[in-house]
């Protein structure tokens, strides 16, 4: 008890539990990241706009259903799916046009996307904030070690898993995720097996797109949803791509759970300057692995 | 005769140019404000209101003859951006006056612009207290209240509640420890027996709150001060909501009780959180404010915010001030706005001739449930009159002597 209890009196353990179910979306939204960065070399820089349009599509989904249980369900699923749509128009009529040129080529696109879907955003949702509430079975808050946790929180910490899970399960387990393995080390030797790449890279982006779409549906609960909500988590989403290793989803979690611990650690010990510690983070693993924690595909 | 029919012609072209400027037989207002990004959501209403009034002036046959009209520039919340827009539309486009923005950085650019081109300058949501305090000078006016009024009308009734470990928490950018510093500060020196716990700041669009309540609520404060600017302010009520932040310890935001604030989280807002405002449609309960509301419903179909009464007063003290000054000049319509008194939806504003900022009250009211409206608003609100919380003008001359 006396451990526990010191360190449950401080605050530690209830910010530990904090930090993961931040690492929950930190998780989604830089898996799918990741994802398109090892297997199609495409730095996604659009990466953020397309979580932006997920909760935008999330709260729209929420609120035409009348809110609810049902509704929210309804929202996480739909939302998803149709930003994986707008990930597979993206990749068929854009970027797979432009496979085989610089890497600067697809980085200017993926820049102009993200002007152009924000743009899009306001003309579609306009430029006023909005805001979905949680059904009622998630308001409120457990007591955990005598400080509240969102009800939210919890469910994020639940739902964390299951995409790890699931993802490993795609990657590991389905033809389509071993062929995307094998493009990620050499495209070309895939080609020359006779398995259509192109089919590979939309499959890669649709499904890195769905996570965007996650993280954003995911996220559009807890906080405000409005234009500009994709500039911070695109950074921290590459910083993290980066800590991990590029390319390596695993190298995504690992970075997810140093992100968002060392944030929520950090703020219980010096909260005036709570966020310098997971950039400190970033910078001290570089400094011992500049390639990144995991293997980088890259 | 060809070479001189040329150099006539270019003389023709150029006189044209030349007093396009002077000739023109309206006034013309240029807007320098963001019209892109989440900033839109208060300027946007900065533009209704000045629309809304402009139309009614100039359909009542305009000032002295002319009509009012406007050109808008976007500066995509880029001081730079605004700062080259501000001097085309003073080169380019001979605007008589300047209007904007919601940037302070890009207010403060194109303030000193203005006084170097000696171009009134009219800022309509700009929050720094430089703007009309150590920076300011004859061209630039605030219709706004800034930190340093906000958090001094705050510190007042603070001052009187029983709080003594206070704790403030906010956004990591000017605007928050301005406000911060401007409510505490304050608060410190009307009660001495108040003490800072601790301080957390987060960074500019940080989405989960979370963490940081929890640490807050385990170092238990009294009461916390949080700074959020724009986005945060619903980002951090959303946090307190699920939480429960706001029944373990009372908080203050500014801007708590506004409606862009309340509105996006319709009724699942946090109860009890204290804050202050410029405006509120549904205070004071006056007519003069019922008749605002009702045209700018009419017009634009929504509440009007705080941006709205900034705009819309933009417009009626242009106007006042071209016709005391009698004719289009620019320093006499300075002179003339010095010290001017207008009626407005929250009754009679002065433009203070020392320093150029418009006396505004604050108000200061608890967020509440409604049963009229779908969103929470403001109860118990206190009107705290500008001249009880302005610093007076010998503290502006001093700031400025600096």
């Amino acid at each position: 008890m006396g451990l526990l209890g010191n360190l449950a009196s401080s605050g530690a353990l209830s910010q530990i539990l904090v930090g993961l179910s931040r690492t929950t979306i930190l998780f989604i939204v830089s898996s799918g990241l990741t994802l398109i960065l090892g297997v199609l070399r495409i730095p996604n820089i659009a990466h953020g706009s397309l979580y932006m349009v997920g909760a935008f599509v999330a709260c729209t989904v929420f609120q035409s259903l009348g809110g609810g249980m049902p509704a929210f369900w309804a929202a996480l699923a739909v939302a998803p799916l149709a930003v994986a749509a707008l990930g597979f128009v993206l990749e068929r009529g854009f970027f797979s046009y432009l496979y085989d040129r610089e890497h600067l080529m697809l980085l200017l696109l993926t820049f102009s996307f993200a002007l152009i879907l924000g743009d899009l955003v306001k003309i579609v949702w306009g430029a006023e904030y909005r805001s979905v509430t949680v059904p009622g079975f998630f308001q409120g808050s457990a007591e955990v070690f005598g400080l509240p946790l969102p009800y939210y929180n919890l469910f994020l910490l639940l739902i964390g898993p299951v995409i790890a899970v699931f993802l490993w399960l795609v990657i590991n387990r389905t033809r389509m995720g071993k062929i995307a393995r094998a493009a990620a080390v050499d495209s070309e030797m895939v080609s020359a097996v006779g398995i259509n790449v192109g089919w590979v890279f939309a499959f890669t982006f649709v499904l890195g797109c769905f996570l965007a779409g996650l993280g954003g549906a995911l996220i559009a609960p807890m906080v405000n949803i409005s234009l500009g909500m994709d500039h911070s988590l695109i950074m921290e989403a590459f910083l993290i791509v980066i800590m991990g290793g590029l390319g390596n989803i695993w190298g995504a979690l690992l970075g997810s759970l140093i992100f968002g611990h060392t944030q929520s650690l950090g703020i219980l010990a010096w909260p005036q300057f709570g966020i310098i510690f997971p950039y400190l983070a970033v910078v001290v693993v570089l400094l011992f692995r500049p390639k990144g924690l995991l293997r980088s595909t890259w | 005769m060809k070479a001189m029919a040329s150099f006539l012609a270019a003389v023709v072209l150029v006189s044209c140019v030349a007093f396009s400027g002077f000739a023109g037989d309206t006034i013309k207002v240029g807007l320098v404000d963001t019209y892109t990004g989440p900033a839109t959501t208060f300027t946007n209403d900065v533009l209704d209101g000045f629309k809304l009034a402009t139309e009614r002036i100039n359909a009542k046959g305009g000032v002295l003859g002319k009509k009012i009209e406007h050109v808008t520039r976007d500066d995509k919340f880029k001081p730079d951006i605004g700062l080259t827009m501000a001097k085309e539309l003073i080169l380019k486009e001979n605007v008589d006056i300047l209007m904007g923005t919601i940037n302070s950085a890009t207010a403060l650019a194109v303030s000193d612009l203005c006084r170097k081109e000696k171009v009134p300058f009219l800022v309509t949501f700009s929050k720094s207290d430089k703007i009309t305090g150590e920076k300011g000078h004859r061209y630039v006016f605030s219709l706004n209240e800034n930190t340093e009024m906000a958090g001094r009308a705050a510190a007042m009734v603070l001052s009187k509640k029983p709080y003594v470990k206070y704790w403030i928490a906010g956004d990591d950018y000017e605007y928050g420890h301005a406000i911060a510093n401007g409510v505490f500060d304050h608060l410190k020196q009307l009660n001495p027996k108040v003490q800072l716990l601790g301080q957390s700041w987060w960074k500019v669009g940080e989405t989960d709150f979370t963490p940081y309540i929890t640490q807050i609520l385990a170092a238990k404060p009294d009461f916390v001060i949080v700074a959020t600017g724009g986005a945060g302010m619903v980002n951090f009520q959303k946090a307190a909501q699920s939480t429960g932040f706001n029944k373990r310890v009372p908080f203050y935001q500014h801007t708590a009780i506004e409606l862009s604030t309340l509105m996006p989280q319709g009724p699942n807002a946090p109860e009890g959180v204290y804050g202050t405002a410029n405006y509120l449609f549904y205070y004071p309960d006056t007519k003069e404010n019922q008749a605002f509301v009702d045209e700018f419903r009419k017009a634009y179909n929504r509440y009007p915010k705080s941006g709205a009464l900034y705009g819309y007063m933009a417009a009626q003290f242009i106007a006042k001030s071209y016709e005391k000054a009698g004719k289009i000049d620019r320093e006499k319509f300075i002179d003339a706005m010095e010290g001017m008194a207008l009626d407005s939806p929250v009754g009679k504003l002065e433009m203070r001739a020392c320093d150029h900022q418009l006396l505004l009250p604050v108000f200061f009211g608890v967020t509440k449930k409604s049963p009229q409206y779908e969103f929470l608003v403001a109860g118990d609100v206190v009107s705290v009159p500008p001249k009880e919380f302005m610093p007076g003008c010998d503290e502006i001359r001093k700031a400025r002597a600096k």
